[in-house]
């Protein structure tokens, strides 16, 4: 816990102004700089999502790279903060006619304009990692979701301790107002959040390709009869 | 408000009206009063009555953020 309240007071001065003018900078080439290694998790957060009976939220859209990757009879709303991205994503689905996409929306993720249990699963890749708050972004998501429904998370999870999570910390101090994202991010950011909820259960964390850089994690709202503790689903847990 | 739209950024070809689908009207509310929605097609807009809020919408795309939204009586 206090760790990670600790790192969330380093990273103060990333805020929304940064994340914003960063991505507007990043926009024209994002796509091209980002696609190859990032593709596999788009796809793995796609494929969980499709299953869900009900709409689909895309939070952190950005230029829309993972929406041609629903299957065709799902419904998806993608939001962002940026606006530049959020054009570009809605050239995207009118050129690829991707009508499984009922809307793009500039909208902030800590302050989304849904009401309460709308969506049956909520997908966000690559974007906990980038938010200034990131666990008031997983509360609204929490909010927007159905009883039953699932969040679908795909980021990078820091390690504690190898060559990567120095070079991560460095990142962080030196770099992370200018690259509008965080390199360090510790599990307990995601965990911690978990356990505070009691509504809410972890039914899969999983590397992903390439060299298990990232995770998909899937935290599932329960009903609200059944309890955490009453759950016999069992957890697929496969860590690095 | 500012326009913040990249000097690259295409128009919409045609200059057709975009439409916003109905499955998003359907589901838009506004952010701080969680209440329901008028749109405006003419003028493009969103109205929130509770938070007095014109929301814009700019080539589809609605901004709904109260910072960037329009005062209203």
């Amino acid at each position: 816990m206090s760790e990670a309240r600790n790192y969330l007071r380093e990273v103060e001065t990333l805020d929304n102004g940064n994340v914003e003018a960063a991505y507007a900078r990043w926009a024209p080439i994002y796509d091209l700089t980002f696609d190859i290694l990032l593709k596999p998790g788009r796809r793995a957060a796609a494929t969980a999502a499709s299953k869900a009976r009900g709409p689909i939220l895309d939070v952190g859209v950005g230029t829309g790279l993972e929406l041609p990757m629903f299957a065709p009879d799902t419904q998806v709303i993608g939001v962002d903060l940026s606006e530049p991205m959020l054009r570009r994503a809605a050239q995207r689905v009118r050129r690829e006619r991707l009508d499984h996409v009922a809307g793009l929306v500039k909208m902030d993720a800590t302050r989304m304009a849904f009401p309460d249990a709308t969506f049956a699963c909520v997908v966000a890749p690559y974007m906990l990692t980038v938010v200034p708050e990131p666990q008031a972004v997983l509360d609204e998501l929490a909010r927007v979701l159905r009883p039953g429904g699932e969040i679908v998370l795909v980021n990078h999870v820091s390690g504690k301790d190898d060559a990567i999570a120095l070079f991560e910390a460095w990142l962080d101090r030196h770099m992370a107002p200018k690259l509008g994202w965080r390199p360090q991010f510790p599990w307990s950011i995601i965990g911690d959040w978990i356990d505070r909820n009691p509504r809410m259960r972890l039914v899969e964390r999983r590397p992903l390709a390439p060299f298990g850089l990232f995770t998909l994690t899937r935290i599932k709202r329960m009903s609200a009869e059944s309890k955490k503790s009453e759950e016999s689903a069992p957890l697929e847990l496969a860590l690095a | 408000m500012t326009d913040e739209r990249e000097p690259g950024a295409e128009k919409l070809e045609s200059g057709e009206p975009t439409r916003i689908d109905p499955r998003l009207l359907e589901i838009l509310v506004c952010p701080l009063t969680k209440t329901t929605l008028e749109y405006d097609s003419a003028r493009q807009e969103l109205i929130s009555r509770s938070a007095r809020l014109a929301y814009p919408i700019r080539d589809g795309i609605p901004i709904m953020l109260p910072e960037e939204a329009r005062q209203i009586d």
